[in-house]
């Protein structure tokens, strides 16, 4: 289901100079055009700039020790954010943050549409809302939101992509992207509130 | 396809994840329902409004030279 690695790995090839230039050549086109993605799943994953860069150093290295293993032309994107979400998993979330448990059901999704139906119901709040705002919005979702919202929202992977990447299934990406969604709203809504930029209904 | 069926499919169809067939009477729905096609549209603002905010940052010139540096100047 996953990104996996073949079971039975294909032998590396034999380096030769012209073999290296190869694989140079094919890692460039193929994974290094991906960077800009992995640097900005890695700084949500990590929340902090110096822990970014190195997973996704170490990702590159993994994956370029690997690359005769990925079958060229398929995803590569996909192959190598299952590759750098291991690598937080398995060094970077004990350091960094904590996996947290999430109750679903007690989460309840708040829709900002019902709240806004009557004084902005095109939601022009939104353009007053600057960047640092969202990604700091997205950085409080518990992770399995977090990283959910990130892969469809930020980096625009398929449902059935994303249910590769984290190794879960497409229901689960749908209910996680749904709660998700409506978290950033909720919490964007209070922001804005508490700004000033629209009323909020007084409960 | 009445309210609550399409409003059960709202982001799948934003996110363009359903069925031509189903896509089609979701849309015939929501030019149906304004309240529904109220609600779409601000949904759809959000997940624009969302992506506008979050794809401007890249990586860091310095990182991509010290990951070219280490993966080919060994
Ligand atoms: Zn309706």
């Amino acid at each position: 289901m996953g990104y996996s690695m073949a079971s039975t790995p294909p032998p590396a090839p034999t380096p030769t100079p012209a073999a290296d230039a190869e694989k140079r050549a094919s890692f460039e086109r193929e994974a290094l055009v991906h960077l800009d993605s992995l640097y900005r799943v890695a700084l949500r994953l990590t929340g902090n700039a110096a822990e970014a860069d190195d997973l996704v150093q170490e990702t590159m290295l993994k994956a370029y020790r690997a690359w005769h293993q990925y079958e060229k032309g398929t995803n590569a994107k996909g192959w190598l954010l299952t590759i750098l979400r291991h690598a937080f998993i398995n060094e970077y979330r004990r350091r960094t943050r904590h996996p947290e448990t999430v109750d679903l059901d007690a989460i309840e999704p708040f829709s900002v549409f019902e709240e806004l139906q009557d004084d902005d119901p095109q939601g022009t709040f939104f353009d007053r809302i600057v960047d640092d705002e969202v990604l700091r919005a997205i950085d409080e979702l518990p992770e399995q939101f977090r990283e959910t919202v990130v892969l469809s929202d930020v980096e625009g992977l398929s449902y059935e992509e994303i249910a590769r990447v984290l190794e879960v299934p497409v229901g689960t990406v749908k209910s996680r992207l749904f709660r998700a969604r409506r978290m950033l709203q909720g919490k964007l809504y209070d922001y804005a509130v508490g700004m000033g930029y629209i009323k909020g209904n007084a409960t | 396809m009445n309210c609550r069926e399409c409003s059960e499919h709202l982001y799948e169809y934003l996110d363009r994840e359903l069925t031509p067939q189903v896509e089609q009477e979701i849309r015939q729905h929501l030019s149906d329902c304004p309240p529904c096609g109220e609600h779409f549209d601000f949904e759809r603002l959000f997940l624009d409004f969302l992506r506008a905010r979050c794809r401007a940052e890249g990586a860091p010139p310095e990182l991509k030279r010290r990951i070219l540096r280490e993966l080919f100047d060994e």
